[in-house]
């Protein structure tokens, strides 16, 4: 029996001696630094598929030219980046071109491209600490002309540079951390900003907001969010619980908030929230929207109905069941995607964490467009700013589009035989 | 302010009546109609205990939730509750149970009760759309999960309650192939 443990022991130690062979040659701190790096820069995100290994790789990605795959970036030499030098790693981060040639922009390189030196070498020494995993990269399914990769080489030729990060002196160090973060590391443009017709980053509307995968990553940019209401201690509670007085999170960026923002540390979350709201100074806190409803409205009987179950009467929301609609930033905004999107796919059930989660909300699929441009307008009246100008005919657009993504009808709840 | 409502219940007409818009469809069922089976558990639409059955022109049935769905919802409506399905003699007594709750019965599937008149909203929206559209044997189990994975309870684990629907489900002939 013992020698039977003895060789079990020493397999475990051959084991874990081959799996983590690499990590010797980095210092323990680069490597932490780089474990850090990794979450603010959401890498497990989309390397990772559902319910697979961490960092493994074979997350579909719907784009408009077909589906990609997410790649194996743990140390595994034959199926991961084991092989991968520091150079050819600093040239797939900075100028998207791996092992095998130029990478699709799925992969965000035209934002890590600013990350310094520093931060890519203790991202590189993560990467190769961790243990590998041996699963094989899937192959992508993507249409001619755009499987070629050397096509890729005349879209970066364009469009992406090796730039590097330039700090702004007129600003503070704080400013330009979070300039740093959302920018480079945290990748937000990359769905927050629309793209032009050639699928580039559109500079003149950075943050401006821009619907993807049928939701709208939201306009992001200080005017927006400070015309919203929004100050640090809301952003700081969004970021950190999924919620805040001004609504949850929702769709991808749930994930995001999940797996990135909420690990933040509280200096860096104090620099991405002062970056956003661009001010160091506290942004004065607005009071909430909460007017009387006017019953005699036609959105009324469909609010009191439906909705007013779980988001209360007067639009108060109920903690941890369903957010509050009282200056809530989904409707109090001139866009209607979002507000249209969530009633017609519904949103399941959300756990931010182990304190905070929200009920899954229905699909209100059934509703006419002009119900819901009706119920849109009566709550706008109700608990926001916003002119109550949402039309049937822009519903059935974005009914259209959803539905021609197979997007309609999610939630849970409301189930029927 | 209120709204006035029609809706069938359980094969009767009920109103005109005039509801205000506090009043959820839990509360008109318990409060204006005196029919107490329907339980209010989460008071959020996430248990399940308070569901009834709507009948819809299609002819499917939905499962809504009366604890967060206004009476005004359920207008025009064919509404059935728990205190529908049952038999009764000309003296308005039970005389016969539903097969769904005669299964429940048999297969001890409860114990404090507060959630059965959910399962058994549920489960006989299951049982009348297998009559109407059969499923072979092996699919069973996961259709029974499926369909009964909302209502929550929590004294006696599932098990009883899924396995009386599921062999209620194997032995009535026609609802599988």
């Amino acid at each position: 029996m013992k020698i039977i443990n003895q060789i079990f022991t020493s397999l475990a130690l051959l084991f874990f001696s081959v799996q983590f062979a690499s990590a010797e040659t980095f210092n323990s701190e680069q490597v932490a630094r780089g474990k850090y790096l990794a979450v603010a820069g959401d890498c497990v995100a989309c390397h990772t598929a559902p319910n697979g290994m961490p960092f493994a790789g074979g997350l579909p990605m719907h784009t408009p030219f077909g589906v990609l795959y997410s790649t194996n970036i743990t140390p595994h030499k034959k199926t991961g980046i084991g092989e991968y030098s520091y150079a050819l790693f600093r040239q797939a981060m900075h100028e998207g071109k791996g092992q095998v040639g130029h990478l699709y922009p799925a992969m965000p390189y035209t934002s890590y491209t600013l990350l310094n030196e520093e931060d890519t070498q203790a991202l590189f020494a993560y990467f190769m600490s961790m243990p590998a995993v041996n699963q094989e990269n899937l192959d992508n399914e993507i249409g001619f002309p755009f499987n070629l990769r050397f096509g890729l080489a005349f879209w970066k030729a364009l469009f992406a540079k090796d730039i590097d990060f330039e700090k702004d002196p007129s600003k503070s160090v704080n400013w330009n951390r979070g300039n740093y973060l959302v920018n480079a590391l945290g990748h937000c443009g990359e769905c927050h900003t629309p793209r032009n017709i050639t699928m580039e980053l559109d500079a003149e509307r950075a943050m401006q907001g821009n619907v993807i995968a049928g939701f709208e990553a939201s306009d992001i940019t200080p005017l927006r969010l400070v015309a919203q209401g929004w100050t640090q201690p809301d952003l700081e509670s969004l970021f950190k619980n999924g919620y805040s007085e001004k609504g949850t999170v929702f769709g991808e960026m749930s994930m995001v908030v999940y797996h990135s923002l909420s690990r933040l540390n509280d200096s860096d979350m104090n620099a991405v929230t002062s970056y956003l709201l661009n001010s160091d100074v506290p942004v004065k806190s607005k009071p909430i929207i909460a007017r009387i409803p006017d019953t005699k409205a036609p959105g009324h009987n469909t609010y009191v109905n439906m909705c007013s179950g779980c988001h209360g009467l007067e639009g108060q929301g109920k903690p941890n069941i369903a957010p509050a609609m009282q200056s809530n930033a989904t409707i109090n905004r001139p866009s209607l995607y979002n507000s249209v999107a969530v009633l017609l796919r519904g949103i399941p059930s959300q756990k931010y964490n182990a304190t905070t989660a929200f009920y899954a909300m229905d699909s209100f699929e059934e509703l006419s467009d002009e119900q819901i441009a009706d119920l849109i307008n009566y709550m706008r009246t109700a608990w926001t700013d916003e002119p109550p100008n949402a039309s049937a005919a822009q519903v059935f657009r974005i009914r259209e589009e959803l539905e021609g993504q197979g997007l309609i009808g999610v939630g849970s709840g409301h189930a029927e035989f | 302010m209120s709204q006035t409502i029609n809706m069938n219940i359980n094969g009767h007409q009920i109103g005109p009546v005039e509801v205000s818009d506090h009043t959820m469809m839990i509360e008109f069922l318990h409060e204006k109609l005196n029919l107490t089976g329907t339980k209010f558990g989460c008071g959020a639409g996430v248990c399940h205990a308070c569901v009834v059955l709507v009948d819809n022109d299609d002819g499917t049935t939905s499962v809504e939730r009366s604890c967060i769905s206004g009476a005004g919802y359920f207008d025009g409506k064919k509404v059935r509750t728990v205190e529908g399905h049952a038999k009764t003699n000309e003296q308005g007594e039970v005389s016969e149970l539903s097969p769904v709750q005669q299964a429940f019965l048999e297969y001890y599937s409860f114990q404090c009760g507060w959630c059965t008149s959910g399962f058994v909203n549920t489960a006989t929206a299951l049982v009348e759309k297998l009559a109407k559209h059969p499923i072979t044997k092996d699919q069973v189990e996961k259709t029974v999960e499926d369909a009964l994975q909302d209502n929550i309870c929590r004294c006696t684990g599932y098990v009883k309650y899924y396995q009386a629907v599921k062999e209620l489900i194997l032995k009535t002939p026609g609802l599988t192939v």
